[in-house]
């Protein structure tokens, strides 16, 4: 309302309009649920580009892009998921408050038909956030670089997802969007918590997870997050 | 006092023909039996007609002497069923009592037709517009009795109606031959000197009953406007609408399909418009040169009306999976369904377009694969990582509970998930008194640094592929957080899973 206040206002001076004094558009953001990650990306991932999550295995990546797509789907936001490993586990996604009836759930059995799927959808609007799970695909430095180097396909992706206002959360091994993502989240060295002590161990309660931006274009490059993962009951 | 409208399309063989191949209207067409040539002509067109081919009197090849550039088909009785069918819906959107009649004819109780159309000639107007809307020039007459609405439509001037009590009137100039009586009976009543409706219709019942017995009754009753029965309507609920056509040449690529098929799907879509419902799924039935035939079942996201979405649903069906020979006939069929309603919120976002999510879902359909998209399930079992799709429909409204709680700092919190390996990945394990030590996988491994279980899961005993296994979770030197297990009826160890 105070954008559009600002702006009738404005309208209604057309004299004192200058260009380059105009302070940039509020981007529209897309909240991830963690309230201390939103306020390190300024709100949340921006709507109508492309996000990324990177790290190894059991860095917790699958955990965030599930965080995200919850919060997402409880606000009554379509999600879909694509997912050419076969790797979501339904009653796990639902558990960590994934409405499933709002997932679209899509398993190319390529890496290269995930991303024209993920095109697909990007390109029909009305999903507002399209997961790219590509965790196993870009494990192995071969099939890394396949999907690395399919060219301009990731600024196709990405004009998709700014023409029709979906976010795209890849998620990877290590980052594949480059220069298109908006932002680089890197999922680094995690610490396993385990109930029972060190050495005696009888069941596992959780990870902690230390995130890092990699590559913002808002700010916040270099800071870093501690995230805890706990384990289902 | 009821009052009868009589809907029909005169010449059916001819006009479900033109209505199948809209280029043949104008043309000198004639219809019969079959493309012999001492095949009787069924039904001529109004440029065949004026050369002076008479149907019924003369054949295929009479008929091409006296015309040379005459057009030949065969009849269709497919092509008639849908015709028929369609002008069915077209009585079925403005009354509710039908009753199938003779000669495709569709008698309407006009009574309960008020609040759409005022008058009675509005409906007929309406009944006129419509038919011609699904490709069909009928004929309408509105009556007090059946017999009346049929013989004014049949014989009047297309739309006739006749006001209440005056039907006798009305049909006395009509020729005696509009009531087909038999030859015996007709010569008869030539020797008598009865030539029209009204010279029959004027003669005492009784008396003609004692001289020609049952059947000129019938006919004196029939020349009175009267039926010889009352109006029987039953209720018309379509489960199905169907369109199709068969070719004269065998199509052998995918765009001229496309363009027969485009026709057939806006005049199924014109029918389904009456009733505002639209198309959930569709069925394209294609015959094939060699004799066999080609069914597919195209599934839609949301009920629609849009022909560029079924034809873009059927284009992608057709690439993904083409015929395998050339098509020489397609049939259609459209699943009606209610649209819903998108009501979009104050509040609340919008979704993907149904339309536009239609067509997408079809693409990704055939990208993926059989079952490998749609709604994620969650099934009633204890088996770890099960999984199950239906069909992706989309959701009314906002979730009604909030997702789970996050704990607020430090940091905060997610719920850790599991990701699946399908199928499990077999492990070498080396075990230290029953408890991994060292753990060898494709694509991971490495010493065990934390081992929590086991913990036994044995569930679907009763069926054919019992589960007993101990499960483990394994945390490796690489860094990975595994959950594995051993197989208790084989020994083998697997990793079904990686905590991330």
């Amino acid at each position: 309302m105070s954008r559009a206040a600002a702006l009738l206002d404005r309208l209604g001076h057309p004299g004192s309009i200058r260009l380059g004094t105009a302070s940039a558009a509020r981007a529209e953001r897309l909240p991830t649920g963690l309230a201390s990650l939103d306020a390190l990306l300024g709100g949340g991932l921006l709507r109508g580009q492309v996000s990324e999550i990177a790290g190894r295995h059991s860095a917790g990546r699958t955990a965030l892009a599930c965080r995200v797509a919850a919060t997402t789907t409880a606000r009554g936001e379509m999600v879909a998921w694509v997912d050419p490993d076969n790797a979501l586990d339904p009653a796990m996604a639902a558990a960590a408050g994934v409405y499933l009836d709002h997932t679209l759930w899509v398993r190319p059995r390529r890496p290269a038909d995930a991303l024209r799927a993920a095109e697909l959808l990007l390109e029909t609007g009305g999903f507002a956030l399209v997961v790219l799970d590509l965790a196993e695909s870009t494990r192995s430095a071969r099939a890394s670089c396949l999907v690395r180097s399919a060219a301009g396909t990731w600024t196709r992706l990405a004009r998709a997802a700014q023409r029709t206002g979906s976010t795209l959360l890849v998620v990877g091994s290590s980052r594949q969007a480059g220069v298109t993502a908006a932002f680089g989240l890197e999922l680094g060295p995690h610490r396993t918590r385990w109930s029972g002590g060190r050495g005696r161990p009888l069941l596992l309660e959780g990870i902690t997870v230390r995130i890092t931006v990699a590559r913002s274009r808002t700010g916040a490059q270099g800071r870093t997050l501690v995230v805890h993962h706990a384990a289902c009951a | 006092m009821a009052r009868i409208a009589c809907l029909l399309v005169p010449h059916l063989p001819l006009a479900a023909i033109c209505r199948a191949d809209p280029a043949l209207a104008g043309t000198p067409l004639i219809v019969a039996e079959h493309a012999a040539s001492h095949a009787r002509v069924l039904a001529a067109a109004r440029p065949a007609r004026a050369q002076g081919i008479r149907p019924g009197q003369h054949t295929v090849a009479q008929a091409r002497a006296i015309a040379a550039r005459l057009v030949v088909r065969t009849r269709d009785p497919e092509a008639e069923r849908c015709a028929l069918s369609a002008l069915v819906d077209v009585a079925a959107s403005l009354a509710q009592r039908l009753e199938l009649g003779p000669e495709g004819a569709i008698f309407l109780d006009t009574a309960g037709t008020a609040h759409l159309t005022a008058t009675e000639a509005g409906l007929a107007s309406a009944l006129l517009a419509r038919a011609a809307h699904v490709g069909l020039d009928a004929r309408v007459g509105i009556a007090s009795t059946m017999r009346a609405a049929f013989l004014v439509a049949r014989y009047g001037d297309g739309c006739t109606i006749v006001p209440a009590g005056t039907e006798q009137g009305f049909l006395a100039p009509f020729p005696l031959a509009c009531l087909a009586p038999s030859p015996q009976l007709a010569t008869t009543l030539e020797r008598w000197g009865i030539r029209r409706l009204g010279d029959l219709a004027q003669l005492p019942l009784a008396e003609v009953t004692v001289r020609l017995g049952a059947e000129g009754a019938a006919l004196v009753r029939a020349a009175r406007g009267e039926d010889d029965r009352p109006f029987a309507p039953s209720l018309h609920e379509p489960a199905t609408v169907e369109e199709s056509v068969a070719l004269e040449w065998s199509v052998e690529t995918l765009e001229p399909l496309l363009f027969v098929l485009r026709g057939l799907i806006e005049r199924a879509l014109a029918r389904l418009a009456f009733g505002s419902l639209g198309c959930a799924r569709l069925a394209l039935g294609l015959g094939l040169a060699d004799g066999g035939r080609d069914e597919r079942i195209v599934p839609l996201a949301a009920p629609t009306r849009e022909a560029r979405t079924l034809l873009g649903c059927l284009r992608v069906a057709l690439e993904a999976r083409p015929p395998r020979a050339a098509i020489t006939k397609a049939a259609l069929t459209l699943f009606p369904e209610a649209i819903r309603p998108l009501q979009l919120g104050l509040f609340s976002p919008p979704g993907p377009v149904p339309e536009r999510l239609a067509t997408t879902l079809a693409r990704l359909g055939v990208l993926c694969g059989e079952g490998r998209l749609g709604t994620p399930a969650v099934l009633d079992t204890h088996r770890p990582a099960a999984e199950a799709v239906t069909p992706f429909l989309m959701p009314r409204g906002t979730p009604r509970a909030a997702p789970a709680a996050e704990d607020a700092a430090p940091g905060s919190c997610c719920r850790l998930v599991a990701r699946a390996f399908r199928p499990p990945k077999p492990l070498d394990v080396f075990a230290e008194r029953d408890i991994p030590a060292f753990v060898r996988g494709p694509g991971f491994g490495g010493r065990v640094v934390e081992a929590a279980g086991p913990w036994r899961l044995s569930t679907e005993w009763w069926s054919e592929a019992p589960l007993a296994r101990d499960y483990w979770d394994l945390e490796l030197s690489d860094g990975g957080l595994y959950r594995c297990y051993r197989d208790l009826v084989s020994g083998a160890w697997f990793a079904d899973g990686v905590y991330d």
